[in-house]
């Protein structure tokens, strides 16, 4: 069984004392991260890397840290939801619809319960399908020439505007603005500089770690300023934690089926947690039908969406290792990470770290176990850290932000930069001009283009080897190579219209933007 | 009143007429490369100045602007972390930290002695967390004080 | 500013104490860590001071920016009497200087030392690809330059793309602009172009095609050294096979112009040390490079020669004027 050997060798490197407690101190940090109001894994994975960076971690150890927060911020996101209305994250969203009215009925501690179990099951079927699934999809590799990665890409943007959005005009914008950001520096085939304006500074480029913490970090404290802190006061309390067995056997249905829809979604590039979560949530609404109550604080209420959109976090991983092409905003930030690493996730990548990847995988199935135990019996600590106010919160996010930029290039240059990128990050929140897509932008805009002119080199400037259509010269005609192009073409064009249809069909909740 | 998309799709197609123009200052390209290294940047500002023209004439509601008390708030916090970018280098961590910590943590919540203890206590917490759990090489004050 | 101040202080302090003795050896890799500069850096300086050719530590800096062009307008412009330092080049830092990339700045500012170790250059070919030899793919491209693509995993006008160019050009190729090549990000994702067919050839350095190998998955037309490679006995040189082209990626130093030829050929002396030890032989196996030393004024004049060859090629294929 090459599958039981390459678990083994992944436990081996997992079960190290070093790496088990990186694993459990990053499952409590994520839990932490998750939990305060606007601070979600994107934010709190890009705020943590330049410090593990520092810390010289090597390449895995830095993977199983950050992935532990990444999964531990993805549970900790359902504690605000539920107890402020105010999710912590994007993804937990769905989760404020029937968490907070479950809270306000006196039964937060059964909320919390539920949807910690409903996490664990969520994440748990990810990992064992991210096990199952990633080496058949990573062979698919030696199928992906230049037209193919271009057709990819151009879904993954497609396909998350999509979701990250209201207005789809928003989204394309946005990831024009990433890709554009990607241009500046050297020209990757040819070496000319592009947009430096001779600034010795932009030679490299805008570092995307810049771009992420200025987005999100810097953009929060406004957020905040503009607020006066009045978002973070306690609106309920927490009584009793039991655990509401008959209510947790009745939603292993519901759990099974968001699970699938949550996977499902997160594989698919660049649709992500968001939309693994909504998409649970919204199927089982139908399947429940009116009598189920979905929004009145139902327990398979808040159990959906968290099932969700933890499976979808775990899927979201297939095709950011096998394809480097990550599903969403988090996963743009581990792809950042191990790219900083020299690890270039990829279709050989399988192949090529195997220590990494088990080792990832193992460690993974071990944070879960973790997080259940720190977010079912332990939740009541955690609960006191959303009692620390916005204003030593957001300063000390403030400053933990600059060190990390600091620490990182030791230039004010990219500190002056973070603090531009807060201020539009700021100002597109407003405008509702989501910012995912400008730091996916900022981190595939040179692949994107690069593919787009391998493409061409290999055809002499023939488009229709764009859609998988190869020149012969010996019998002088065309032959269709292969149906892939195409079809991701016609998936890209379909998932950026289809939102635009479906927008007047299902009213989106208010605050789905970024 | 939908000013701001308005406003906003005209300042998107001036940015992609200015990196158009910016496009058109790269140099040539040498080898024998169909795509070159115009070709996609071009394309990016085309389809930029299209979504720039859809705010224009198709513009969302205006979102809930802040007054001018808080935006003047935020410009004095643009300042302050301007100045502190400016002044962690010559000046150390220790004390820009704490002014700057206290500023942000005022403008939040303005109440002073809170804010002040806010300052110090981050400044030098964070510093112990940087410098011993962390092991980031950062220099506590400024310079010509420790001779 | 401030690091030049300092190094104002640091020449001022040296020339007072009247000997170099005193500082420590200061080590710049032009990258990140992680990469080849600072591997060459951080293994370089260990060994130095394992077998006792420095008495402190050496002291690694990263300086990454421009392709190593931000280093060496800082070694050039402020460092350039200092004795203790020396800075991690390698084959990419030559053809940067023979393409005019690091701004005006050109490759007699500094002085090279030494190269102790080098990635033999490789042209490698899926498995089930019909050319079983280099002959076999020149003629190829003789007969139809558009029939054979190339990836490599550096830039188009890069050490990847030239080597293929150095090859065609000794075959009496004339037309090599019209030679395709695609410039991938690093060997893997040229060696999986290849075996996908989307590429009918790889060119790329041995360290990045080994696992490759092992698999069967490509087979190695050629290897661009003088002789072949041990551990890979049975791929042929290009010499071999009548095509008199070496190209290797070596990994060495360069030091500041304004040192002394003293300190020059003691620098060279050291590093002929470190050459010679165990712990550099098992870091050699460990990462991939075959023996190649170089030091001294030997290893000047041979990258001199390698410049002025990249400079012509490069002209050629317009990638200078």
């Amino acid at each position: 069984m090459e599958l039981l050997s390459n678990l083994a060798l992944g436990f081996s490197v997992a079960l190290t004392p070093f790496t088990l407690f990186l694993a459990v101190a990053g499952c409590f940090l994520g839990t932490i991260i998750g939990a305060l109001p606007g601070l979600g894994p994107s934010n709190g994975v890009a705020i943590l890397i330049p410090l593990a960076f520092s810390l010289g971690l090597d390449a895995t150890s830095a993977l199983v840290l950050m992935t532990a927060v990444y999964y531990g911020a993805m549970y900790g996101g359902r504690i605000s939801s539920i107890l402020l209305n105010i999710p912590g994250d994007e993804p937990a969203l769905m989760t404020t619809l029937d968490g907070y009215p479950m809270a306000k009925a006196g039964r937060a501690g059964d909320a919390l319960v539920l949807s910690g179990f409903a996490s664990f099951f969520g994440a748990l079927f990810a990992t064992i399908g991210l096990m199952l699934l990633a080496p058949l999809l990573s062979r698919i590799a030696y199928q992906f020439g230049p037209s193919e990665y271009f057709a990819l890409y151009l879904l993954a943007f497609s396909t998350l505007g999509g979701i990250a959005s209201r207005n789809q005009a928003k989204a394309a914008l946005a990831s024009c603005i990433g890709l554009g950001i990607a241009m500046i520096g050297l020209d990757n085939q040819t070496g000319m500089p592009r947009f430096t304006g001779g600034n010795l500074h932009l030679m490299d480029g805008v570092d995307f770690l810049v771009a992420i913490v200025g987005l999100f970090a810097v953009a929060e404290v406004f957020v905040f300023i503009e607020s006066h802190g009045r978002e973070s006061s306690i609106g309920v309390k927490l009584g009793k934690v039991t655990l509401p067995v008959r209510d947790l056997t009745k939603g292993i249905g519901t759990m099974l089926r968001s699970s699938v829809i949550g996977f499902i979604a997160g594989v698919l590039p660049g649709a992500g947690a968001s939309l693994g979560s909504f998409l649970a949530y919204m199927g089982e609404k139908n399947v429940q039908g009116e009598k189920g109550g979905f929004g009145t604080g139902v327990p398979k209420g808040v159990m959906a969406p968290e099932a969700g959109n933890n499976a979808a976090a775990g899927g979201a991983l297939v095709p950011m290792l096998t394809l480097g092409v990550p599903g969403s905003g988090t996963t743009a930030v581990l792809l950042a990470l191990l790219l900083t690493l020299n690890i270039t996730p990829g279709p050989t990548l399988f192949t090529d770290r195997p220590d990494v990847v088990w080792g990832l995988i193992a460690s993974l199935l071990i944070a879960n176990f973790v997080l259940l135990a720190m977010n079912v019996p332990m939740v009541k600590m955690f609960v006191h850290i959303l009692s620390v106010p916005a204003w030593v919160l957001l300063p000390g996010v403030m400053m933990i932000s600059f060190v990390g930029i600091y620490s990182l290039s030791g230039s004010y240059f990219d500190l002056l930069l973070m603090i531009f990128f807060g201020i539009v990050g700021w100002m597109f929140r407003k405008l509702d001009v989501p910012t995912v897509p400008i730091i996916l932008g900022i981190l595939l805009g040179n692949h994107m283009e690069d593919a787009l002119r391998r493409a061409m080199i290999l055809s002499d400037g023939d488009w229709r080897f764009l859609f998988g259509f190869r020149w012969h010269s010996s019998p002088g005609e065309y032959e269709f190579y292969s149906a892939i192009p195409s079809s991701l073409l016609v998936l890209a064009v379909a998932g950026f219209v289809a939102p635009i249809f479906l927008r007047r069909v299902i009213k989106k909740p208010q605050a789905v933007s970024d | 009143m939908k000013l701001s998309d308005r406003l906003f799709g005209v300042v998107v197609i001036l940015g992609a007429l200015a990196y158009t123009a910016g496009a058109f200052q790269i140099q040539a390209s040498f080898m024998s490369d169909p795509v070159g290294s115009k070709t996609f940047p071009l394309m990016l500002a085309g389809v930029a100045a299209i979504c720039g023209l859809i705010f224009v004439f198709r513009p969302d509601d205006d979102p809930a602007w802040p007054g001018r008390m808080t935006l003047g708030n935020i410009v004095i916090a643009v300042l302050v972390m301007v100045a502190y970018a400016h002044a962690l280098k010559p000046l150390g961590f220790l004390i820009p930290t704490a002014i700057c910590a206290a500023i942000l943590s005022f403008q939040i919540s303005p109440r002073p002695l809170p804010a002040a203890i806010t300052g110090l206590g981050l400044s030098i917490g964070l510093f112990l967390i940087f410098k011993y759990a962390l092991g980031l090489g950062l220099q506590p004050l400024p310079k010509a004080w420790l001779g | 500013m401030q690091t030049k101040i300092r190094a104002l202080t640091l020449g001022a302090i040296m020339s007072v104490a009247g000997s170099a003795a005193l500082a420590a050896t200061e080590c710049i890799a032009p990258a990140n860590p992680g990469g080849g500069w600072d591997f060459t850096c951080r293994q370089i300086g260990k060994i130095l001071y394992d077998i006792g050719q420095v008495d402190s530590p050496v002291q690694v800096t990263n300086m990454a920016g421009g392709g190593g062009g931000l280093a060496y307008s800082h070694v050039v412009n402020e460092r350039g009497d200092d004795n203790n330092l020396i800075v991690a080049a390698s084959q990419a830092t030559a053809t940067r200087l023979a393409q005019n990339a690091y701004a005006g700045l050109t490759a007699d500012q500094v002085r090279f030392v030494g190269a102790i170790g080098a990635d033999p250059g490789v042209i490698v070919v899926a498995a089930d690809s019909p050319f079983m030899s280099l002959g076999d793919m020149v003629d190829a491209i003789k007969a139809d330059p558009g029939s054979v693509a190339f990836g490599g995993g550096s830039a188009a006008g890069g050490f990847d793309h030239l080597k293929v160019l150095m090859v065609l050009k000794e075959a009496g190729f004339t037309d090599i602009t019209k030679v395709k090549y695609i410039g991938l990000d690093g060997g893997g994702d040229a060696i999986t172009q290849t075996i996908g067919g989307f590429t009918q050839g790889m060119t790329g350095d041995m360290s990045e095609i080994v696992g490759f190998l092992q698999s069967g998955e490509v087979r190695a037309l050629a290897v661009l050294t003088e002789e072949r490679v041990p551990g890979f006995e049975d791929i042929p040189t290009a010499q071999e096979q009548g095509f008199d082209v070496v190209a290797v990626n070596w990994r060495g130093l360069y030091v500041p112009k304004g040192i002394s030829d003293a300190d020059f050929e003691a620098w060279g002396a050291r590093l002929q040390a470190v050459a010679d030890s165990q712990e550099w032989q098992d870091a050699m196996v460990a990462n991939g490079l075959a023996p190649f030393t170089k030091v001294g004024g030997d290893f000047q004049s041979w990258v001199d020669g390698v410049i002025a060859d990249t400079v012509e090629l490069s002209k050629e294929i317009g990638v200078i004027q």
